[in-house]
């Protein structure tokens, strides 16, 4: 429950909507307990009316009376209609102040949590799975909104019933209110028990869920072997097998909920027995009249709702105080690359100088170094290409440079500088990144484009698709660049979607222009052609190409080979050819493989 | 309008088909609902019995009797409707149980091509949540829609029995009380449909924006992310508050009615009482089936929504069971015991789908080879030149569209798939393992083969090392965290796994991946035990697969473009020169290299 006092200082931002949200709850309370007094009025004078009007019957004043007490129970009728009218107004404005306000934490809650992940670093997002942090914020949130409204309104709304009717009850005959209240103290347990439990079989049921799901996706994920080992037949029991258990834990969680009903029907059921049993005795001894017994009928009835919210608020808080720990554990996470005391704001442009000195990188202690003891140096304006099998490490150079990791040993300068103090907005501004995996979001593509620079032109964004060799294909869609990208980049190509994220990132104009295997998707003229635009900005920005390609680097200025994470080769395509080492054997390769796709 | 209607009930129709093989548990439970559905309003006018007999008249001793009936009212009508709750779910379970396996059973029957066209995430949707909506209809729906409709009624009989101007001034109040519900609902639907809009928006940009994170920040693109978050999330806020707003209506509307109806029925009641029409137990009566009437009300409009979110969802499987895409069967069973193990394509012609303007794509284009038993064949080519189909389609896993596949001289679709497949081993390039043991992952549960079959396999394929040095061995569960296999060891339990079920023809896809020499020579060892005595047809990758074959098949864009021995062919100096080159001619080097240093 400590968890839960963290989230005080939400009801003090929004004191305006709650404490007048708490006082409209009592009001409410208090009107709808009215009810059952005036009941009790009307139910007793109508005995008294009948024999009022029986003693003047044949008398003029028989008509008379009739009108009278036909007034004064139309009266009757109209207070409680009154009566359940200012409740309602007040149980109205008490929803909109106390469920508001809830709804506006919630509303806070969630930008914070978003704000805060965006802070936070490639690590964070490499140990925490997308669907559980969304989860968080979502339906932990939604946790956390029904402890701060609907959890607090009922309690209070419940107390003040309770504290009223019991009170009012007790003056009118403690006996009667000792048996009446027999069963109902039972329910709120009862009902906090059921919940209890239906809360935790839901989550058995939720886990079987999963267990079942797995199943299903295992056998389709493996069809081919499935079908290759006519194994349908044992997959189908398997799968019977976990549909069972899932009807077997339905059906456990069945037998709690359908506790539910039984359980007020009974209690109260039974107090209402109490009531016209032990009442009906008390009515006979002159103790109460006959009236108060159709008002102890309402009060149960008013009660059992106040009193089962006992129970679920204490089960709406164990949840919430679970979500709350969930949600902080997010916000407490402290990111592990931001700006630290030693940042140097004064430097606000970059050039474009890289310089790697003796960069070792690994994911942790224990594991193997992703890059052992790099040294390279990239002046403004050059061109530097990385080579090298899967797994040598040219993503993680990359990463390096743009610091989403840090290097284990070694230092990185930018312009001379440690790249750890220099503000992370400049470095990340100055950088132009094309990333391995293409990620779009689902927008225009011309938005896609514009991602790169806040406030971009229409016409930077064309040129940035020009130089990307994308206007042309994309000027054929019927929408042109305002055509939509589905989620996920899916209904572009590969090629198209490849060639979006460099114009996201040449749009930029960027000091650094870094490409991971950004070519890969695109077919070879094309290639010929973007690289062609790159080569007119010559000078303009130092520029790191990753290739599997040795025909799209051949040209630039340096050219580094990676193997199992160090830096094996290092000269231009003429020296590395000469040297005949990995790099010549690559080319060579490629070449056949050229000739092997001409061959018709 | 009309015929959406008319589809909604054959929909209907369709689903309550499920549960006909309940129906003897259907009407059982539907007699038990409409017993309690009598118990609950059968209360208030034992209470009134009390009263105007008992209470008033001061005559206590009959009241004993009347309390002990009402508490066995009440105990029966609890228990009832415990029994009720839980027992309609049974025979939903047991129906949808019947529908989820029978989809899981359909989906799996279907041939390879309809995988390759459906995404799993599609069809996994099709056997969990869509048939979960179904379980709404089928456990509760029907029966419990029944017993409200009946609740209703019931109440009414008594209020009637009891007096019948009360009963109608009562039931003055009804309208309201419906159309204040049917507004509601109306407003609350289209709210929930805009709300539920809202949250899949937040939902999508949080995935969206949490996957692409990196992005975001490489971009510096926080600040204006943020402005659109709070955006959406401030739409959705607007929605919900709508929501709220209906609702802080909703239910004080319901109190003021049901109120309205006791003051009506206190007032007019207490006017006819005058007349002695009306005792004080009718009265109290009448102020409690006033709040009993509004539950079944509520309940069945909660109802209909439920069965229109389960119609979307049958409609979605229904769809899927009337899509029949499997393999057709031949019913004449070819007995036969094993298969001598000769294969022949005839002029094989096979596209995995048609282009855009309808034209077949080709994979394979005429192609003819024939192996004789016993006879190990290596099929090699570029990326793409369809040398894995091939593998499929001897296994059957897509039916071709020109020419003809023998095996021992009869058309592979004149035997049983199962018995095909039974006979013929495949290894494919990345081995699937299941979940579950080593043992299981070696016999898959196949009839016949024990402990000690698996024991064995493992062992002639040299896998039983590796295995021994597991924590649990053959126990061992592969899926578990910390005991992943390497690519040598999958590689190797799925040879013991195609030897333990001793097909009589051998199909292998060979690993692309580099492995180390050791594990290589392993690989080679278990190749060479497994090969023995079976027909093969292996998709090669390795030098000393080729060097093994006695033929070698050369597939070139769909065409079979060289056939012979690898000295033939290299003699001749065609395209399986340059192959070779690109391919194996490395491991050739490094193949000598290695030899260099180990001299």
């Amino acid at each position: 429950m400590h968890s839960l006092a963290r989230l005080n200082h939400y009801f003090i931002r929004y004191w305006r909507l709650f404490v007048p949200g708490l006082l409209f709850t009592m009001i409410s309370a208090i009107f709808a307990i009215a009810v059952p007094v005036v009941v009790r009025q009307a139910v007793d004078s109508i005995p008294r009316f009948e024999v009022l009007y029986r003693q003047f019957q044949g008398t003029v004043l028989q008509h008379s009376l009739y009108w009278e007490i036909f007034w004064t129970l139309l009266i009757f009728g109209l207070i409680i209609i009154g009566l359940s009218l200012v409740s309602g107004l007040f149980s109205f404005l008490m929803r909109q102040t106390v469920i508001v306000a809830s709804r506006h934490i919630e509303f806070d809650m969630r930008n914070t949590l978003y704000d805060h992940l965006q802070k936070l670093s490639a690590s964070f997002y490499n140990r925490t799975k997308t669907g559980d942090v969304i989860t968080r914020s979502t339906s932990d949130i939604e946790q956390v909104r029904r402890y701060i409204g609907p959890a607090i309104m009922y309690s209070t709304r419940a107390l003040v019933i309770v504290i009223v009717a019991v009170v009012t009850m007790l003056i009118i005959s403690p006996t009667l209110t000792l048996y009446a209240l027999m069963p109902l103290s039972i329910l709120g347990v009862a009902i906090f028990l059921v919940a209890h439990y239906v809360h935790k079989r839901s989550e058995a049921l939720q886990r079987q869920y999963a267990q079942l799901t797995s199943r299903v996706q295992e056998t389709l994920a493996g069809i081919r072997l499935v079908k290759a080992y006519a194994r349908e037949k044992t997959e189908t029991e398997a799968f019977e097998e976990e549909s069972t258990l899932y009807k077997s834990r339905m059906l456990g969680l069945a037998r709690v909920e359908a506790a539910w009903r039984p359980i007020f029907v009974v209690v109260v059921g039974l107090s209402q027995v109490m009531v016209v049993w032990v009442g009906g005795r008390l009515v006979t001894e002159g103790v109460i009249t006959i009236g108060n017994i159709a008002e102890y009928i309402i009060y149960v009835g008013l009660m059992t709702w106040p009193i089962a919210a006992f129970g679920l608020v204490i089960s709406m808080m164990q949840r919430a105080s679970a979500s709350s720990e969930r949600i902080y554990e997010v916000l407490d996470e402290e990111p592990d690359i931001s700006d630290g005391s030693r940042t140097d704001y004064s430097v606000t442009k970059l050039r474009g100088h890289v310089k790697f000195e003796n960069v070792s990188f690994r994911y942790a202690e224990g594991l193997p170094y992703a890059l052992r003891n790099v040294s390279f140096e990239l002046h403004p304006g050059g061109s530097l290409a990385v080579v090298g099998r899967t797994g040598a490490g040219k993503t993680t150079l990359i990463e390096l440079i743009v610091r989403l990791v840090e290097p284990t040993e070694g230092r990185i300068l930018i312009d001379g500088k440690d790249l750890r103090d220099l503000p992370l907005s400049v470095v990340r501004e100055s950088v132009g990144y094309v990333a391995q995996d293409l990620f779009l979001f689902s927008d225009s593509i011309g938005n896609n484009i514009a991602f790169g620079t806040v406030g971009a032109s229409e016409e930077e964004i064309r040129q940035a698709a020009f130089e990307a060799e994308l206007l042309e294909t994309v000027l054929e869609f019927s929408e042109g660049l305002n055509s939509g990208v589905g989620e996920r980049g899916v209904s572009l190509s590969g090629g198209q979607a490849q060639r979006t994220t460099i114009a996201r990132a040449l749009i930029r104009e960027p000091k650094i222009l870094i490409m991971d295997d950004a070519l890969s998707s695109v077919d070879a003229n094309t290639e010929t052609r973007i690289l062609e635009h790159l080569r007119r900005r010559q000078g303009q920005h130092s520029m790191i190409l990753v290739s599997h390609r040795i025909s799209s680097i051949q040209d630039l200025d340096q050219i580094l080979v990676l193997d199992e994470g160090s830096l094996v080769e290092h000269g231009t395509h003429e020296s590395l050819v000469e040297h005949d080492g990995l790099y010549a054997q690559m080319h060579r390769r490629q070449l056949l493989e050229a000739r092997l796709e001409a061959i018709q | 309008m009309n015929t959406e209607k008319g589809l909604d009930r054959r929909l209907l129709g369709r689903i309550i088909g499920y549960l006909m093989p309940y129906k003897h548990w259907v009407i059982l439970a539907f007699c038990l609902v409409l017993l309690v559905s009598f118990l609950g309003p059968l209360r208030p006018w034992l209470i009134q019995i009390a009263i105007d007999n008992h209470i008033v008249p001061g005559e206590l001793d009959g009241l004993v009797i009347l309390m002990i009936a009402l508490i066995g009212v009440l105990a029966l009508e609890g228990a009832l409707s415990y029994v009720n709750a839980y027992f309609t779910q049974w025979i939903g379970q047991q129906a949808i149980y019947d529908v989820r396996v029978r989809v899981f059973r359909h989906v799996q029957q279907q041939s390879l091509s309809f995988f390759d066209r459906t995404p799993i995430g599609r069809l996994i949707t099709r056997t969990t949540s869509d048939v979960e909506a179904l379980a709404d209809v089928l456990s509760a729906g029907v029966v419990v829609i029944m017993g409200d409709m009946f609740k209703l009624l019931f109440i009414a009989a008594f209020m009637f029995s009891l007096n019948w101007v009360l009963a109608l001034v009562t039931l003055c109040v009804m309208p309201f009380m419906l159309l204040v519900t049917l507004w509601f609902k109306r407003n609350v639907r289209g709210q929930y449909r805009e709300t539920r809009k809202q949250v899949a928006r937040l939902n999508s940009f949080m995935q969206e924006h949490v996957t692409g994170m990196q992005i975001v920040q490489l971009f510096g693109r926080e600040q204006v992310e943020m402005n659109r978050f709070e955006k959406i999330n401030d739409q959705h806020q607007i929605a919900q508050l709508k929501t709220v707003f209906f609702h802080s209506l909703f239910w004080p509307a319901v109190d003021i009615i049901a109120s309205t109806a006791i003051g009506f029925v206190l007032w007019t009641g207490g006017v006819s009482a005058l007349s002695g029409a009306i005792t004080v137990g009718i009265l109290i009566a009448f102020v409690q089936y006033c709040r009993q009437f509004f539950e079944p009300i509520r309940n069945l409009s909660e109802q209909f929504n439920t069965l229109q979110g389960a119609m979307a969802g049958a409609e979605r499987i229904f769809d899927i069971l009337d899509n029949d895409q499997s393999l057709p069967q031949v019913e004449k069973q070819i007995p036969q015991d094993r298969l001598e193990g000769e294969i022949v394509f005839d002029n094989v012609w096979f596209a995995y789908k048609n282009h855009d303007d309808g034209t077949p794509d080709w994979v394979l284009r005429g192609v003819s080879f024939k192996i004789r038993r016993g006879q190990d064949v290596a099929i090699v080519g570029a990326t793409g030149s369809g040398k894995t189909t091939i593998i499929s389609l001897l296994m059957r896993f897509y039916d071709i569209q020109k020419g003809r596949i023998l095996l021992d001289g009869q058309d592979i679709r004149t035997f049983r798939l199962r018995y095909l497949r039974w006979r013929i081993g495949l290894v494919q390039q990345d081995v699937f393992l299941f979940s579950g043991s080593i043992a299981r992952n070696i016999a898959l549960d196949s009839p016949g083969i024990t402990l000690d079959n698996v024991k064995q396999a493992a062992k002639a394929v040299g896998a039983d090392k590796f295995i021994g040095q597991l924590p649990n061995g053959y126990d061992q569960d592969v899926r578990e965290r910390g005991s992943s296999l390497s690519q040598g060891q999958r590689q190797l339990l799925s040879f013991a796994r195609v030897l333990a079920h001793d097909p009589n023809i051998l199909v292998l896809d060979e690993a692309t991946s580099s492995i180390d020499t050791e594990t290589e020579q392993m690989i080679q060892r278990a190749l060479e035990r497994t090969l023995e005595g079976r027909t093969s047809l292996v998709v090669a990758h390795r030098l000393s697969t080729i060097r093994y074959a006695d033929t070698i098949l050369v597939l070139h864009k769909g065409l079979l473009r060289e056939q012979g021995t690898h000295d033939e062919l290299v003699a001749a100096g065609g395209l399986y020169q340059t192959l070779y080159e690109l391919q194996y001619r490395e491991q050739e080097q490094l193949g000598a290299s290695a030899l260099v240093t180990e001299g």
